[in-house]
């Protein structure tokens, strides 16, 4: 961590967690849960942002990213992007209405989609 | 259109908590990122108190709802740290520590989201309160 960081980056880090919070929140809209089934709109957010996170993070290791580009793409954007919250509680509901297999499945895929993902990012730019 | 509002609001407050929690407590990139589990377990509890609770009350509006679950408690938490921060463990080699750190996260996820979702939920339909006024009328 460098060190002290300016106003206009921590305000460009929450302005893309914005950007990243309203881009989940429209794909979820456009993509209804229907009631027992994986939420896929969240998925689909989650295994994204983690590529993006793993691309950035590689960038940023071979110092073609800088310290406070990183902050602002990687904690803000991805991290508005993604969600752990609204995941858990999804799973939890399945497990709830006695979709275990929904359940299961939105464990299973979010943590392998999202880890490949996130590895797949990191790979393809070191 | 409110609604996308208070996502981006909520949005904003919850990256700022979160990037005051990375600051407060840095981690090494290849470091068991304790500060991303504690923000991510917290989220995933209040997140699931909310839902259990507050949320299940009719008046309670779909833009404070949004603003609050998907734009705060959604942009506070966060996954791709921590499949990112998984990739960087492994190619270092901290396999022992990776599986530690995906198994905590999960199941303390869970936990977490489903303690959230009873607390709330005791607390939101706890019996009506004895001592309502009563004239006499309805008895």
């Amino acid at each position: 961590m460098t060190g002290a960081l300016s106003p206009l980056v921590v305000a460009a880090v929450l302005v893309a967690g914005a950007v990243g919070a309203v881009l989940r929140y429209a794909l979820s809209r456009a993509l209804p849960v229907r009631p027992g089934h994986l939420p896929g709109g969240i998925l689909i957010v989650n295994v994204v942002g983690s590529a993006v996170a793993g691309a950035l993070i590689g960038l940023a290791e071979r110092a073609a990213l800088d310290g406070d580009l990183r902050l602002v793409l990687v904690t803000g954007f991805c991290g508005g992007l993604t969600t752990f919250s609204t995941w858990s509680v999804e799973t939890i509901e399945l497990v709830d209405g006695g979709r275990w297999r929904a359940a299961a499945l939105n464990v299973v895929m979010t943590l392998v989609l999202g880890i490949a993902a996130a590895a797949g990012g990191y790979l393809l730019v070191s | 259109m409110r609604s996308y509002l208070a996502v981006a609001l909520g949005g904003l407050v919850g990256t700022g908590l979160r990037l005051a929690c990375d600051l407060a407590f840095p981690h090494a990139d290849d470091a068991f990122p304790v500060e991303t589990l504690v923000v991510n377990l917290a989220g995933a509890l209040a997140l699931g108190w909310l839902v259990g609770g507050l949320w299940t009350r009719p008046s309670t509006p779909m833009w404070l709802k949004a603003g609050i679950g998907p734009g705060l408690l959604g942009s506070f938490t966060t996954l791709s740290a921590v499949t990112a921060a998984l990739v960087v463990l492994g190619r270092e080699g901290e396999w022992l520590t990776a599986v530690a750190y995906l198994l905590v996260s999960v199941l303390g996820g869970l936990a977490a989201a489903a303690a959230g979702l009873r607390i709330g939920s005791l607390i939101a339909h706890r019996p009506m309160p004895t001592e309502v006024t009563d004239a006499g009328e309805t008895l």
